[in-house]
Order: C-alpha cells, then structure tokens, then sequence
C-alpha cells in the first residue's frame, strides 16, 4: 500500500514535466480512435488542422513547464530541453503544413499519416530531456519507429518502400549497436546505474582495467548516435531514405529527428561522459571532418535536389559535430541551437520551393530550377536568398550561425578542424551557387504549369522572410539564444 | 569477477554473431534476426550485470527492450512484406531504385 502511495506522489509530482508530450500522445490516439472512426469525413485536411493545433498547443505548455527533474531522474526540463523542444515542434507544423500539397495530388489525407508525426514528435520531446541512457535509448527508438513508416508512406511507389525499407534495416543495425556500448557501459559500473550525472562520476572512478570496456562503450553509442544523425562513415541511408521518402517526409527527417538527436549527443557526450572527454575527442573529431568533407564533395556532383539536400545535410551534421565536440563547455550546446534553429528555417523554405515545383514524384531535378527567375521571379529570389544563406555567404543569417560555431571550435583549440571547415565550406557554396546560376541564367524549360499553392507559399514566404529578419539581429543571436536556453 | 568476464565473452560473440550476420546475408528476414541477436546480446549483459550487483534496474531495462525489439519486428515485417508485394523479392541486393 505504502508502495503504491509513493509511486502516486511521485506521479503528481512528476507529471507536470511531460504535460506536452501527454497531450500530444492522448491527442494522436484519440484522432486515430475513436476519432477517425466516428466522426464523418469532412473536408480533406481536417486532421492536418487538429494536428497544427495540437502542436501549437504543446509548444504553449512547453513554455509554461516548470524546470526540474523527475521519473527517478530519468527526465529533465532546463532552458535546453524547452529550446530544442520548440524546434521539434515547430518542425512538426511546417511538415503537416509542407505535405498537403502531396497528399492532396495522391488522394491519401489519411488520419493515420498525422498521427504517426504526433507520435514521433512525442518521441523527440522525451530524447531531448532524456538524462538517463535508458530513457535516451527508448525515446530515440520511439522517434525512429514512426518516421520508418513514414519514410515508406506512398507504398504504392517502389522508390518509397525501398527507402524505407533501407532506413529500417540499417536503423534497427545501428541502434542495435546503440544498446550494446549502454549495456557495456552499465556493466563496466558493475551493473548499478545507467543515469548520466552518475555515469560521469563513477566512469572517471573506475579501475584501469575495465578501461577497454568503458572504452568500447562509449565508441558503440557514438557510432549509434553517428547513424542516427548521418554522420560519416555512417551516412550511407541518408541520400537513399531522404530521395525516396514523400518530400514533406524527407524535410520532415532534416529537420525534426536531427535536431533531437544532436540534443541527446551533446548532453550524453557532454554530461554523461564529459569527465572522459579525451576519450571520445579524437573519434568524434575524425567522424565531423570527414562528414564535411564527403557530404559537400558529394553534393557536387548530385542531379536532384533532394539528394543535393541529403548530402549538404550530412556536411552540415560535420559543422554540428564541432558543437557537439565542444559540448563540455558553456556555449557549446547554445551554438547547435542556433545552427539548427536557422537550418530549420532554411531548410523548411528549400523543400518548400522543391514541393512547389514538384508535379507527382518528379520535378525535383536541378535542371528543373532553369530560368526560373524568368517564370517565377518571387520564387526565384526566396530560393537565391536561402541557398546563399545555407552556403553560409555573410551578411546572410546562415553565416553567423556557421561563425559562431566556428569561433567556439577555434576556442576549444580545433584549429585543423576549423580550417577544414571552412575549406569546405567554400565547395558547398559551388554547388548552392551553381543552382542560383541555373535559375539566373538558363533559358526555361517548355512551358509547363506548376500546380500553386497557398499554404507552400506561406512556409516558403515565412522562411526567406525570417532569414532576412535574422541577418538584421546576427550579431545579436547568440547572446540571445543564451537568454533564453 | 571471473563469472562476470564469461558473461561479457558471451555477449560479445552473441554480438559479434548479429554484426556478421547483418552485414553477411542479403535476405531481409534473416537481417531482421540477425539486429534481434544483437539486442538479446545487450540483454544478457544488462540481467547478468543487474543481477551481480543486486539490482532490478537492468532487468527491468532487458524486459522494456524485449517489448520494444516486438514493436521493431512488426514493423519491419510490415515494410518486407509490403516489398516483397511490390517486386517479389526481399533479397537487399535487388533493391537498388535509389543509386548514387
């Protein structure tokens, strides 16, 4: 009895922590029972609605949550777990916003669809409070699980099926290798604790000979986070699941999941293994430079649009990883902030642009862009002025988020790194400008009509106008971000 | 302490079997066995460690993941059998739509 009673206190207590993760959870199961079955078909897009509202309404009671830590520590709320938290959310909207364009020309509004995004978003909240191994391993799988069937979603279409069959496979792998380094971990503790506060404290107390172990560890949860985030040599689902994936789906996964995922390294890296910092410095430093450089060299040579995306996205989890790597120190996880939440804009403004121009399943090649400044010349300029901003081209927003990255990874003594940083980042702007001169400078292609659509421009306006509006404020940004994180 | 190392000789050829496998075999069944055996080697590791120390934390882990790996194999079962309905194979190496 007294059992029971203490388990009800400390859910009274804790239960204010996660309000938004079970308001998106209670929400999604009733739209998919009993709402989908009961209330009449309405209108097409009339979940997309409820599910905008409910994730609005989670990123109100995200800001009204109280700091702390609950669940037998295995959660916790600080100004970092909010931040990201708004991001996983705001990712969510602009990818309910950005499917219903493809959606509609497949005649597939399924309430189904939306809820395995709510359900996923759920997971992301959990990951980026996550303290403890066992809640980081669950919470990431829950994200994944979700967005494998989502990668797969048209499964009329082999491209699709393929992709998500690609990422499932290589994702249980990776995040099967994942629950082995925690479960060498708990054993090189002696079987006591997996919580990442403690993991710091006892791992530096250990004995030299379960050094290979506690080694071994922590390399396998780098290579599963490495997976997760598509990082190099880990990378090889990335470009096949993003062009395969529904378009919305594909910047769904560039945005939303990634974010989280940094989240959970840099605190695991950062809090739970930070006393072992020399440990992981060199393996971590050697997987950012080659994400660099294999993702941008790569991009260069890639026909479609998505692909190009896929690859500059791996290059840019190379300049994230330099956060992460400097994720022990104060500032460290408020640069990834910034770098993603501008990404974020950014991205959701390309894919924007590529939904925009994309018929059923094609119109996503580059050679697609062609004189597009002639046929659609508001278009054209949103699109110069975010490619220019993720090549990082100063004065634009892009290019302060890359700086301020780049300064702490000079600080924390990454010199060779930065310098390979910036090397690559001048192959990337090649292949952004290259897209920017097709639009520019080639003569269109045969008069073709492009389907329009209200709520595609309005992701696409809302994106160009914030990263115009975050190039006024750059030099402000980062203090900014420290107010509020 | 020489009990605890058998364990972990265990669980590492368990693992060092599901890795192989994975990377081996080209039919997806038998990928989709081969990332279980992965998870029942971290399993092992997590109930023989728990229950050295005394505690009940790492087997209440094991039992949440041998619920998650259920969720994880329906769906992937789900994704194979809908490609097998689509091309008729579930050999990994004939899926090869997306190049580059």
């Amino acid at each position: 009895m007294s059992f029971a009673a203490g388990l009800w206190g400390t859910l009274v207590r804790d239960l204010p922590l996660i309000y938004p993760q079970l308001l998106i959870l209670v929400a999604a199961t009733v739209m998919l029972w009993p709402g989908d079955v009961f209330v009449p078909k309405g209108g097409k897009g009339q979940w997309a609605a409820v599910t905008v509202v409910v994730l609005a309404a989670a990123a109100f009671l995200v800001s009204r949550t109280p700091s702390g830590m609950g669940f037998s520590r295995m959660y916790q709320v600080d100004g970092i777990t909010r931040g990201f938290q708004y991001l996983c959310l705001a990712a969510g909207i602009i990818t309910v916003l950005l499917s219903q364009l493809q959606l509609n020309l497949h005649k597939d509004q399924s309430v189904e669809y939306y809820a395995l995004i709510l359900y996923s978003v759920t997971g992301m909240l959990f990951l980026v409070g996550a303290s403890d191994l066992v809640s980081v391993y669950f919470s990431l799988e829950l994200m994944a699980l979700c967005i494998y069937i989502l990668v797969a979603y048209f499964r009329e279409q082999e491209r699709s099926i393929e992709a998500g069959v690609k990422y499932f496979l290589l994702g249980a792998f990776s995040s099967g290798i994942l629950l082995f380094g925690i479960s060498l971990l708990f054993a090189a503790t002696g079987g006591v604790t997996t919580n990442l506060a403690d993991l710091n404290e006892k791992l530096a107390l250990l004995p030299a000979s379960s050094n290979l172990l506690v080694f071994l560890g922590i390399l396998m949860v780098l290579v599963g986070f490495c997976f997760k985030v598509a990082a190099v040599p880990f990378h090889m689902w990335s470009p096949d699941a993003y062009d395969g994936a529904p378009t919305a789906i594909t910047a769904f996964m560039s945005m939303a999941p990634k974010a989280a995922s940094l989240a959970a390294f840099a605190r695991v890296f950062g809090s739970g293994f930070g006393g072992l910092h020399a440990e992981w410095t060199a393996p971590l430093a050697f997987v950012a430079a080659a994400s660099m450089i294999l993702g941008n060299v790569a991009a260069l040579r890639q026909q479609t649009m998505k692909r190009l995306l896929a690859y500059s996205s791996i290059a840019h989890v190379g300049y994230m990883l330099l956060g992460v790597l400097s994720s022990n120190v104060p500032g460290g996880v408020q640069a990834i902030w910034l770098y993603m939440l501008t990404y974020l804009l950014m991205q959701s403004g390309a894919f924007g642009i590529i939904i925009y121009l994309q018929g059923k399943g094609e119109g996503e090649r580059i050679e697609d862009f062609r004189g597009l400044a002639r046929t659609r010349p508001v278009l054209a300029f949103a699109m110069m002025v975010i490619l220019l901003s993720l090549a990082g081209i100063p004065p634009l927003v892009g290019f302060f988020s890359k700086f301020y990255l780049f300064k702490l990874a000079i600080e924390q003594g990454h010199v060779t790194l930065t310098v390979i940083a910036l090397l690559t980042s001048a192959v990337a702007a090649y292949y952004y400008l290259a897209v920017v001169a097709a639009m520019y400078f080639k003569e269109p292609a045969e008069g073709e009509v492009k389907p329009v659509s209200g709520i595609t421009s309005l992701v696409v306006g809302m994106s160009c106008a914030l990263v115009l509006a975050g190039t006024l404020f750059g030099a402000y940004l980062l203090d900014w971000a420290g107010t509020i994180l | 302490m020489a009990s605890m190392n058998t364990v972990l000789f265990i669980s590492f050829l368990l693992f060092s079997a599901g890795v192989a496998g994975v990377l081996v075999r080209r039919n997806a069944l038998v990928i989709l066995m081969c990332v279980e055996l992965m998870l029942n080697a971290a399993n092992l590791n997590l109930v023989a460690f728990a229950r050295h120390a005394g505690t009940v934390a790492g087997q209440a882990f094991a039992l949440l993941v041998m619920g998650l790996a259920a969720a994880e194999v329906a769906i992937g079962l789900a994704l194979v059998v809908a490609l097998y309905r689509r091309k008729d194979t579930i050999q990994v190496d004939q899926i090869n739509l997306l190049r580059g």
